[in-house]
């Protein structure tokens, strides 16, 4: 670690030194021109002098002007054109015409442990850029992929600072194991918080989808895999320096629509008439029996207080980063700090932290190269238990919180239920922190053997540790419901994880027409895992926080475990291409895991995969739609570990009991023995097509796929009166199959300079049970039912309100309770009348991102939908309990007045409507803008002038728009949630303005 | 390059190591095969009582639904007292208390089963240790078969994934029960250093409940009720227990360890070795704490007004309130003000009820709330105090205080019903009386405390099953026994159809059983029968 700083720092001095060796030669001023085929000028395009760091980039009217030494040769690029490299030959005007180029094809991608051009990958692989990943202000890296690929289905699960999304790769298909995708940073698996990643440290993003492309990630690539390169140094290129800063102001979306005085004392009076128990001919003796003195006076007073207003505050984000990078031919660096601060708009909710990136590579002679790339964070996020709104939204509007001395009155109403929620906000009331340092390190060596053979070495390395602690004093809300002493929790969690890894690769190409290329893998990774935790109640001082366990009345939870788990993994890969028409890849991979009992531990996983590039077919020559044409399809199959460490081993849990008073302790059996387990395995089928019509004006990517995930680790229930409740077993069959669409057009190309590209997709996922084991065609506990996405919502259907105590009474109901439908219509409502209402899985999913450009201004627009999914809101659970106590959602409820049938009629004799649940399914579609961002580069006459690469001002409002049936039609904030919408920080939007230079 | 290969080849080999998974934070039960591990087994064993006595599930089975007790305004389980549709092999409490009961028997089973292959264990150790063992599990099998009829008898530790379960008959489970119990009271000691632990005292009461309750059944031995007295008279003659004085001294907080107790179900304050599930102390309360005057508070309790008493109860059962103190000692009628208002001060009277009617004008002319029975409602009604838990930690905590399972005074009353059934009145009488004099209200003088006794007691003439249920319901009531007392005698349809309003109209014949959980039905690879009806 030190070593590789003190290395960095020799580099760089070493490269300011190059700088000033460069300007003591005899240099000439070089000018010129640079145009397309069609004459029009190439703004932006690189000139640089070959094997030097200086270089320069072209204007408005694609002019350039050099200072280079007379005999050096320089090098013209441009995006979609072919590089061309010029000898200076003593000339001082040299104009170049650059010739287009397909370049996309001879994009070089990364795949699993190699990269691959374009051209000859076989595999779906969906990659996104850096501009993309920044296009967009994100936290972490999943939030960058949301509506940018097809495939990505990416969730919010909260608008907390810290929180990150649910990234599913073609849908969910296990059901007790893991569905997120493995993550590969560098090579090397990345388990963890991905908010580790600064996102402005990542150069690009690869998500391997199907099998061709994950199964050599073998029995961790069934869900997907997602390869992020780091962002590494330029060869040839001067010392750049960065830095970009972004300030944004964050609001929430909206408020909860709940009740206001007059609606609340309303509904109130309602409760009681309906339980007998308001007299409307006497009603202030009924008011004076329902309302105690204070919520008396306070109504006659008009309080009406909105306590959302009073949690909810703006919140801010920040964002800099500084960097340097630079190479010389043989050494490559880069090194970027980082700082991110997310403040939520509940004030004890935030995130923030601190990056540092260094990658270096060094080629040390012709043969050897070596290099690194370090990650390390420091995070601190606060408040990611605080439940702000749910503090909020049940205070009363009658509710004053304050006293006329302006103090905060502890029990506004009177009501010990109902503490005042400004509590929390009384410094060292409530205090919650969890710390979280990490390094993530991966160090390679890589050996060319002989022509074309390469060994190369790839060690990971990953130590996290995270620090939590949660102190809630005697006057936090928590504590005043119950009226305890203070508890504090602390919790410790120390990982250490490596990989290593042998590579052999091999690549040639004989009599032009084969080219082979074989890789040969041999890995370790193993994690070690150690927690320890403690909770308290009852610390004497309340300023000791969670700082001072040791002097607490009670302990009240204590604990520490270690856990340990290794894979060991062969691989084997040949990709071989005929005469670049024809291309065939064969993978297996072997994985043994220590996770499963001898004699099951290892496990295979092969995939062949085959491709066809059409346009280079004889036939094709002379086509001048196609740019390019290429038909893929493969098959294999990928697993998933799916079970924890310990697993197939019986075990035995802790009971507590006592005698006389003093605590004894027992273990009674829980779980059986099962050596059998094994992993589940997913055979996939993939067929795609990629296309490129009207020279890359129209290209794009088709996908058709089908997945069958077998041998599911399912929890086989046992009779109970056995004494053991379940074993894992791999019993359990899902089926994901679906189609995937990606199309970028380049729609205006002026020779004004005006651009406007497009990118679009589109796809659909359909996930199915097909075996629950043993035959079982449902398994209603867990919501599984064979033929249904995994994910349904099971209940009672809501019909409407009965409107007549008759009608009601055959059910044993009562008029204005919630009517809910007989399905097999035996005149009772029992288990028998539940019904799939629908599922979390959407109809489809899209995205779309539009660019405008002219001269130096530059116009992103991202947006994305996801329609036809059903979403349960906890809203219309927990804050709709129609009785009275507590404040309530502003429904349009039953009166006998009101004949609604949307809502029953409130009743102070029962905590919550009965069958409340059926109140709280909702049509869960949404389409959001996620960002416009406008950005004005200052132009590069003054660049110069100011002795600057670029500079560049933007201005981003980050989702101003939410259309969707839940927030429109149903007055909730935001529909984006996994499964359920949870009571939690209201969703934002954002106006974020930013400054970009680079020097 | 061969070189290289072959390093990697031997990287390879030692690696293969590495896949070894060793348990370090977890126990596997081989630890059962140790001295220490097997007494950690007979704790265990111990540790099913607390998914019954004293919990929500437990007491919404044998609470309500009673004579005695209906629903408060709160809980999702009001279902159970009112013996509706969902009162059915769904229901989560049944599940629960199934569940929790059979991992118990397990673990009971892996004390019998592995017991004498333990080396070292000492011989004293090992027979105590099973004798607890059997008592334990004679305990879950005799409410399992209380509620359920027919169950699955299961008497050796089970290591294999066994997909089969069968019903097997009453007789059966009842024969194992005795025997275990019986096993129990001979070896056990008659009274443990550790209390809590089983005694033969306690098997023995055991013992006359199971009797009694076969004797009434269709697997009754001609002997039973000779059994029932005989077990219920040595506990009440020969261990030294007595009936203390005062029976409002019974359930006082800090007193479980009292001279009437013979086996409390034990709970301790102490978080790392309590129970979140000990909720007695809140289910019983009324909804005090949004009244004038009230606070929520540890002394008031944590008012959850799941059960309410019945108008049999109130009015009738404890309709003499001149001579019987039962009524006032169990139930709190009064509370004091907590947080003062404009019109009362702390400590001032801020809820009355008075147990008998009062006038609107009465009522109107006391600034405290005045509430006479005609103005109980759901949330507003006298509340059971046994189980009152002032020393929680705070109003969020479940209880910490032991729950007096068997009690002295349930001995008098199963050997008088045993007398009685046997014929014999004239003892019958006896013991009822002795039980009843003691709660008779102490007066001014003794010459007044002599007068309630005198009226306290009862003749042959009055004895009946119906009187020595009543009087069940007098002493034991909110004590887990009423269900079970009402389906024993044959009585729960004919008391819960007169007294219970909210059950009344729908209980049927199917509910003197519970439904079997559908999860035993549906996880069984073979046919599991569902009780009739459900």
């Amino acid at each position: 670690m030190k070593n590789t700083l003190s290395k960095t720092g020799v580099i760089l001095l070493y490269l300011l030194l190059l700088g000033t060796l460069i300007r003591a030669q005899q240099p000439v001023n070089l000018t010129g021109r640079v145009t397309s085929p069609d004459g029009s000028p190439v703004i932006g395009a690189t000139v640089a002098v070959k094997g030097k760091s200086n270089g320069t980039v072209t204007d408005n009217m694609g002019a350039y002007k050099l200072k280079v030494s007379p005999g050096a040769t320089i090098v013209i690029s441009f995006i979609g054109y072919s590089p061309q490299e010029i000898p200076v030959n003593n000339r001082t005007t040299i104009d170049v015409k650059l010739a287009e180029d397909n370049k996309k094809l001879e994009e070089v991608i990364v795949v699993g442990y190699g990269q691959q051009k374009k051209k000859d990958v076989t595999g779906s692989i969906a990659s996104i850029n850096s501009k993309t990943i920044m296009e967009v202000p994100v936290t972490n890296a999943q939030q960058a992929l949301q509506g940018r690929t097809p495939g990505i289905d990416v969730i919010n699960n909260s608008a907390k600072p810290g929180d990150e999304p649910r990234v599913r790769v073609r849908g969910t298909r296990s059901l007790s194991a893991g569905n997120d995708p493995l993550y590969v940073v560098d090579g090397i698996p990345f388990a963890g918080a991905m908010n580790d990643i600064n996102p402005s440290d990542i150069s690009s993003m690869d998500i391997l989808k199907d099998a061709s492309a994950t199964a050599i990630y073998g029995s961790r690539g069934a869900n997907g895999v997602v390869l992020i390169t780091s962002r590494k140094g330029k060869s040839g290129s001067r010392p750049v320096v960065s830095y970009s800063g972004l300030y944004g102001y964050v609001h929430a979306l909206g408020r909860t629509d709940m009740m206001n005085s007059q609606q609340y004392v309303d509904m109130k009076r309602e409760a009681y008439r309906t339980t007998g128990g308001y007299d409307d001919n006497n009603p202030d003796a009924s008011d004076a029996k329902i309302f105690n003195a204070t919520e008396l006076a306070n109504i006659k007073r008009g309080v009406n207080t909105d306590w959302q207003e009073l949690l909810i505050s703006p919140g801010w984000q920040t964002r800099h980063s500084l960097g340097v990078s630079g190479g010389t031919d043989k050494t490559k660096y880069a090194v970027t700090g980082g700082y991110f601060k997310d403040q939520g708009v509940l004030k004890l909710q935030s995130y923030e932290r601190y990056n540092l990136h260094v990658a270096v590579d060094q080629e040390i002679n012709k043969r050897i190269t070596v290099g690194t790339s370090m990650l390390a964070a420091y995070s601190t996020r606060k408040g990611s238990s605080y439940n702000g709104m749910g503090d909020a939204l049940k205070m009363l509007p009658i509710a004053d919180p304050y006293d006329a001395n302006g103090k905060l009155i502890t029990y506004p109403t009177g009501d010990n239920q109902q503490p005042n929620a400004l509590l929390n906000y009384v410094p060292g009331n409530r205090v919650e922190n969890l710390y979280h340092l990490r390094f993530f390190n991966s160090l390679y060596g890589e050996v060319t053997i002989l022509d074309g053979l390469k060994y190369r070495l790839n060690v990971g390395t990953d130590l996290q540790q995270n620090n939590y602690g949660l102190f809630l004093g005697k006057n936090s809300t928590d504590l005043l419901i119950g009226g305890g002493d203070a508890t504090a929790t602390k919790q410790s969690q120390f990982v250490w994880a490596y990989t290593v890894e042998n590579l052999l690769t091999y690549n040639k190409t004989f009599n032009r027409k084969h080219n082979v290329g074989v890789t040969a893998l041999y890995s370790v990774q193993r994690q070690r895992e150690d927690s320890s935790s403690a909770s308290v109640r009852g610390i004497p001082v309340e300023w000791q926080e969670y700082y001072g366990l040791g002097q607490a009345a009670n302990v009240t939870g204590i604990g520490s475990s270690l856990g340990t788990w290794t894979i060991l993994s062969y691989m084997g890969r040949v990709n071989y291409g005929y005469d670049d028409r024809y291309l065939v890849t064969l993978t297996l991979r072997a994985d043994g895991s220590s996770r499963f009992a001898p004699g099951h531990k290892w496990g295979y996983f092969p995939s062949v995969a085959v491709g066809w590039n059409i346009t280079k077919e004889r036939f094709m020559e002379g086509s001048t739609l196609f740019d390019n044409l290429k038909l893929r399809a493969s098959y294999g199959k990928i697993g998933n570990t799916g079970i924890p460490p310990y697993a197939t081993q019986g075990l035995l849990g802790r009971t507590t009991y006592s005698f006389n008073n003093k605590g004894t302790l027992g273990y009674s059996p829980i779980l059986l023995r099962n050596p059998n387990l094994t992993w589940e395995t997913t055979t996939s089928t993939n067929i795609g097509l990629d296309f490129s019509v009207l020279k890359g004006r129209i290209s794009g990517t088709v996908d058709v796929y089908k997945q069958k995930t077998t041998d599911l680790l399912l929890q086989k229930f046992l009779p109970f009166s056995n004494g053991f409740d379940y074993v894992l077993e791999n019993t359990g069959m899902t089926q994901n199959k679906g189609i995937e669409v990606g199309i970028s057009t380049v729609n205006i190309e002026s020779k004004s300079g005006f651009n406007w590209t497009m990118d679009v997709n589109f796809f659909i996922n359909r996930e199915k049970i097909l075996a629950l084991g043993e035959g079982k065609t449902q398994d209603i506990g867990n919501g599984w039912f064979v033929g249904q996405p995994t994910y349904v919502y099971y209940d009672y259907k809501k019909v409407g309100i009965w409107q007549t105590e008759a009608a009601a009474q055959v059910y044993k109901q009562h008029q204005g309770e919630i009517q809910l439908a007989d399905v097999n219509n035996d005149k009772a409502i029992t288990d028998k009348d539940r019904v799939i209402l629908g599922s979390s899985q959407p109809k489809w999913s899209g995205g779309m991102t539009q660019r405008f450009s002219y001269k130096g201004f530059d116009l992103s627009i991202v947006a994305f939908a996801r329609m036809g999914s059903m979403i349960k809101s906890d809203f219309y659970a927990t804050y709709n309990t129609l009785f009275g106590r507590y404040n309530n959602l502003d429904v349009n409820y039953y009166t006998p007045q009101n004949p609604s049938n949307e809502f029953p009629r409130p009743n102070s004799n029962q905590e919550r409507p009965n069958n409340y649940n059926t109140l709280s399914y909702f049509d869960g579609s949404y389409f959001k803008i996620r960002n416009i961002g406008l950005g004005y580069a200052l132009p590069k006459k003054l660049m110069d002038r100011w002795q600057m690469e670029s500079l560049r001002f933007s201005v981003d409002v980050k989702q101003p728009l939410i259309i969707a049936p839940y927030r429109q039609k149903w007055k909730g904030i935001d529909p984006e949630d996994v499964n359920t919408i949870g009571i939690d920080a209201p969703a934002t939007w954002m106006l974020q303005f930013g400054v970009n230079a680079t020097f | 390059m061969k070189k290289f290969l072959f390093l990697i080849l031997i990287v390879v080999v030692s690696c293969n190591k590495m896949l070894d998974e060793d348990v370090v934070t977890n126990v596997t039960d081989d630890f059962y095969n140790t001295p220490a591990g097997f007494s950690t087994a007979v704790s265990a064993g111990y540790a099913g009582l607390r998914n019954f006595y004293s919990t929500e599930r437990g007491m919404t089975v044998s609470v309500f639904g009673t004579d005695t007790y209906t629903n408060g305004s709160d809980g999702d389980f009001k279902f159970a007292n009112q013996y509706t549709s969902q009162l059915n092999p769904s229901y989560a409490h049944l599940r629960e208390i199934w569940n929790g009961f059979y991992q118990a028997i397990n673990v009971c089973n892996v004390v019998t089963t592995r017991a004498d292959a333990i080396q070292g264990l000492d011989s004293a150790v090992k027979v105590s240790g099973v004798a607890q063992a059997r008592f334990c599990r004679a305990n879950y099998y005799f409410i399992l078969l209380q509620l359920f009829g027919e169950v699955p008898l299961n008497l050796k530790e089970n290591t294999s994934i066994a997909t089969e379960a069968h019903r097997d008959p009453v007789a059966a489970v009842y024969g194992a029960v005795i025997s275990d119990l019986q096993y129990a009271a001979s070896v056990l000691p008659v009274s443990q250093t550790d209390w809590g632990r089983a005694t033969k005292p306690a098997a023995e009461q055991l013992l006359a409940r199971v009797y009694l309750t076969r004797a009434s059944s269709k697997s009754a031995v001609g002997t039973d009720y000779d059994s029932a007295a005989l077990y219920a008279t040595r506990v009440i003659s020969q261990y030294g227990f007595q009936l203390l004085p005062d029976v409002g001294q019974v359930w006082a907080q800090g007193n479980e360890r009292n001279n009437e107790t013979v086996f409390a179900v034990q709970y301790i304050n102490d978080a790392l070795y309590n129970s979140a599930d000990n909720n007695a102390c809140r289910f019983f309360l009324m909804q005090y704490d949004v009244l004038a005057g009230m606070k929520r508070d540890l002394a008031n309790g944590t008012p959850w007004k799941r059960f309410r008493p019945t108008k049999f109860l109130l009015d009738t059962l404890y309709k003499d309130r001149v001579n019987d103190s039962r009524y006032e000692k169990f139930f709190k009628r009064v509370w004091f003000c907590n947080t003062a208002t404009d019109k009362l001060k702390v400590g001032d009277t801020s809820v009355y009820m008075p147990g008998v009617d009062v006038t609107d004008a009465e009522i109107a002319g006391k600034k405290y709330l005045y509430v006479p029975p005609r103005n109980y409602t759901e949330k507003l009604y006298p509340s059971l105090n046994k189980f009152a838990d002032a020393l929680r930690p705070d109003n969020q905590a479940s209880g910490v205080r032991p729950f007096i399972a068997f009690r002295l005074a349930e001995d008098y009353l199963i050997a008088a019903e045993a007398y009685m059934k046997k014929g014999d009145n004239a003892t019958a009488v006896g013991y009822i009386n002795t039980l009843r004099v003691r709660a008779a209200k102490v007066g001014a003088n003794d010459v007044e405390t002599a007068a309630h006794q005198e009226a306290m007691k009862i003749t042959a003439a009055d004895l009946s099953i119906d009187f020595i249920l009543d009087e069940r319901g007098r002493e034991l009531v909110g004590e887990q026994l009423q269900w079970f007392d009402l389906v024993r005698t044959g009585k729960l349809l004919e008391r819960v159809r007169l007294h219970n309003p909210q059950g009344g109209p729908n209980i049927e014949e199917k509910h003197l059983l519970r439904p079997i959980p559908q999860d035993q039905i549906d996880r069984s690879s073979n046919e599991f029968g569902q009780n009739p009806g459900y």
